[in-house]
């Protein structure tokens, strides 16, 4: 068996993509079957039998056990695969071509019209490709993944019971009591795993968008878990409709890539267009544009860029370990990964779009991100935020930089949510911050790990955060050096970096610092299990650690950085050699500026919310504030705009098939002919006929002379006709 | 007679047939229908031998003709009689206007 892996090693990845199918598979066919067997549960027999053995009146945590059991298997191969890559890239006797050989397979899925004489049909494939970025993006999502995973088996330990409570959903008589759902959370979180580890080694433009679609999909589901409440559903649709606005630019920009070019293999592609981002031939300008916004579009969508950021935050709604793997590591992550695959297919006024967008997001979700008073809401700007900034680095050619804060970015995100999942629970689902305060008393673990995350997301040197925002901030200052139009990207990023530093600082300060604001709550608080504490203190090592290299105090000397610098495409060098040369320059400009904005804000959180009482900034209410807190009123600019024509015209066509309100029957024979409505015209059809059958039916009066006296008019017709014919003889 | 031609015979003959159509029509007793078909067929014969008599070609053929419609009219008669009293034996009266069972 082993051999299999011996010529490929690429299928180690393969594996680790699969390995999570098997306990979905297992806990859709246990799950079904013990739902059969549910009615015959007390009655004896070999259904109860079944239906006992696989939990009975609740779930059992077996089906969580397995999910991660088979993360963990991923992650282990994941780390195979990868030692394995860079033991093949750091080989002499390996050129180029042979490494390529051995970390690439594909095979034809569907082929469409028949094999020519010159070239094989065009055909769907499906097939991977591990690259740099792949092999440690993929890494990381699986190693994340496993501690998210651990940590939802705490987290979620009360719907393994019979009965669970639901305090925010009220039927007549107090609040909802349902079965517990906890193995059908697992089900969903092995599916999303398969489809995110797919999109990742996908080397088709098809199969990335089947992942793209099913981890949309998965994160309906996961986002309204608690179905019966009616903000989770509608957080859910939200969500799944703002992302398919997304998918229907990528579906362009997949239609434009595929009629033009014949093909979606991104190897091939990129090999199509030339080095310094001119069209390519065979293409038109225009079309050229509009596939790299079409496919940028579909990234907007998925990483919740302005203008589609607005389900990010709804999406809060789902159980926080959701919030940690989907809307923080991973699915998010899914666009800006897309944007560094497909980076030589963008022109260079598409990365300038993509630059502008990133950097309008990046600070548009800072500012509301400061007023917030829910945890997981500050944190949900905060990843809008942060992947504004790798959409901007990505635009302003900082490859390097864009996706080394993705991988930095996952760990502290998910160490943030993570953290804020254990506040959570720890205070009985309380999420509002000012009624939170001194907690670092009664959850020390919990608080000094999210101390750990919220310092590296501000920027504060030798963690990991420092080194990706640094690179960052020097590339948009690069850019801005070599393009003085665009002053905005850089300006806006420094800004946003005493932004960024602020908010979290004031989260942590009206979470863990300070008195309690509630005493009741904080008397009830209480520490984690070591089941959500041990992944806390894992991913606070990463956040510490990830970013560094030799000598520790150089921020471009990060060995995470060089990895995958190393994998940059051609097309970087090509276009943006002279933004990058000048970002080198100004490296130490950037990162100044940088460190002094975030003590900036830090200076001003501490003041707000330590020096004096938080409750006064907590309770101002000035204009700018409420339009913060409105979040630039953006949800009601989008509900007047789309959502209120939209049901207005759904409403209109409707009333064309609702009945007539008067003098109506459900006799058909009866109802009165109304053509006003589509029902009424369909029926008057019918109605017609039957009424022109009634009053042929008077003709036939049974009366005999009548019909002799007919009979007779008819021959006397017939013989004068006849006369008349024939007359002209 | 041979100097009146053939156009009175014609007229006789039509005045009588609208008068049959007229009798068998309008009655509403069933023997008064067989009458009015009697006279019908009468018109006809007429109009027969008035032919035979003033169309030189037709010499022969109208006057066989009418004995063929006389014996025709004979057993038709049998026929429409036997109908009638079958009509009479349902109905209980020969009034035509009571048989209205093909009544749509």
């Amino acid at each position: 068996m082993l051999d299999l892996f011996r010529d490929s090693p690429g299928r180690l990845f393969v594996a680790a993509t699969l390995l999570p199918l098997v306990p979905v598979v297992l806990l859709v066919l246990s799950g079904t079957a013990r739902n059969l067997a549910r009615p015959h549960g007390r009655s004896g027999g070999w259904a109860s039998s079944i239906y006992w053995l696989l939990g009975g009146d609740h779930s059992l945590k077996t089906g969580g056990y397995l999910t991660l059991a088979a993360m963990l298997g991923s992650a282990v191969l994941a780390v195979a695969g990868l030692t394995q890559y860079f033991a093949d890239a750091h080989d002499p006797g390996l050129s180029p071509a042979q490494i390529e050989a051995r970390w690439t397979e594909r095979t034809d899925w569907v082929r469409i019209g028949a094999d020519r004489t010159d070239h094989p049909a065009t055909a769907l494939q499906l097939g991977y490709r591990i690259d740099r970025l792949t092999a440690l993006l993929f890494t990381m999502v699986t190693v994340v993944g496993s501690l998210i995973f651990l940590f939802s088996l705490g987290y979620m330990a009360d719907e393994a019971s019979d009965q669970v409570t639901d305090h925010e959903v009220h039927t007549d008589g107090g609040h909802l009591h349902r079965r517990g759902r906890f193995g059908r959370f697992f089900l969903y979180l092995g599916l999303f795993a398969f489809s995110m580890l797919n999109l990742l080694i996908a080397d088709n433009l098809f199969q990335v968008f089947v992942g793209w679609e099913l981890v949309g999909v998965c994160s309906f589901f996961l986002i309204g878990f608690y179905t019966e409440r009616p903000s989770a559903s509608a957080a859910a649709n939200k969500a799944f409709i703002v992302n398919r606005i997304g998918d229907a630019g990528f579906l362009i920009g997949i239609a434009i890539a595929f009629s033009v070019f014949g093909t979606l293999n991104i190897q091939e592609l990129i090999a199509r267009t030339p080095a310094d981002g001119s069209t390519p031939t065979g293409i038109s300008e225009n079309l050229w544009l509009a596939m790299g916004l079409g496919l940028f579009l579909g990234c907007v969508g998925k990483s919740a860029q302005f203008p589609l950021h607005t389900w990010l935050p709804d999406a809060m709604e789902g159980p926080t370990p959701v919030s940690a793997l989907i809307h923080a590591a991973t699915m998010v992550a899914a666009g800006v990964y897309l944007v560094g695959r497909c980076f030589p297919l963008f022109a260079p006024d598409v990365l300038l779009v993509i630059a502008y967008v990133g950097a309008i997001t990046l600070f548009l979700a800072a500012t509301i991100a400061t007023v917030q008073n829910d945890i997981k809401r500050v944190l949900a700007y905060s990843t809008v935020s942060q992947l504004g900034y790798m959409m901007l680095a990505l635009g302003v050619g900082g490859w390097t930089a864009g996706l080394f804060h993705l991988l930095t970015h996952a760990f502290f995100k998910a160490l943030l949510f993570l953290g804020a999942g254990s506040v959570i629970l720890g205070l009985h689902h309380e999420q509002d911050l000012s009624r939170m305060g001194g907690l670092r008393r009664k959850m020390p673990v919990t608080a000094y790990t999210m101390l750990v995350g919220v310092l590296a997301i501000s920027g504060v040197p030798f963690l990991s955060g420092w080194y990706s925002k640094d690179m960052i901030l020097a590339d948009a200052l690069g850019f801005g050096a070599a393009h003085p139009r665009h002053v905005l990207l850089t300006v806006l990023p420094i800004l946003t970096a005493g932004l960024t530093a602020f908010y979290m600082f004031r989260l942590w300060f009206l979470a863990f610092a300070g008195q309690p604001r509630d005493r009741h709550a904080y008397d009830r608080a209480h520490e984690s299990p070591w089941a959500m504490t041990l992944p806390l203190v894992v991913l606070a090592a990463f956040s510490l650690a990830a970013g560094w290299g030799w000598p520790v105090w150089d921020a471009t000397a990060s060995y995470l950085g060089h990895l995958l610098h190393d994998g940059e495409p051609a097309a970087v060098a090509a276009r943006f050699g002279s933004e990058l040369a000048a970002a080198h320059e100004h490296h130490l400009l950037a990162g100044g500026l940088g460190l002094l904005m975030a003590a900036i804000g830090l200076a001003f959180a501490a003041f707000m919310y330590v020096a004096r009482d938080p409750t006064i900034a907590l309770e101002a209410d000035t204009p700018l504030i409420t339009l913060l807190r409105h979040k630039w009123y953006f949800d009601e600019a989008y509900d007047a705009a789309f959502v209120r024509p939209t049901v207005a015209l759904a409403a209109a066509a409707a009333a064309t098939d609702k009945r007539p309100t008067a003098s109506v029957t459900d006799d058909t024979e009866g109802r009165r002919i109304d053509p006003g409505t589509l029902d009424g015209a369909l029926t008057a059809v019918g109605q017609l006929s039957a009424r022109l059958g009634a009053w042929l039916r008077t003709l036939q009066t049974g009366l005999v002379r009548q019909y002799v006296l007919v009979l007779a008019l008819t021959v006397v017709v017939l013989l004068g006709m006849l006369t008349a014919l024939t007359r002209n003889n | 007679m041979t100097d009146l031609g053939l156009t009175p015979f014609l007229t006789l003959s039509a005045f009588l047939f609208a008068c049959g159509i007229l009798c068998f029509a309008a009655k509403r007793n069933a023997i008064g229908i067989l009458m009015g078909v009697e006279l019908v067929l009468n018109a006809a014969n007429i109009n027969f031998v008035a032919c035979a008599r003033f169309v030189p070609s037709l010499r022969l053929e109208g006057q066989v003709f009418a004995v063929l419609v006389i014996v025709l009219a004979a057993a038709e008669a049998a026929v429409a009689l036997a109908i009638f009293l079958n009509f009479y034996n349902n109905h209980a009266t020969v009034d035509v206007d009571e048989g209205t069972e093909l009544k749509g």
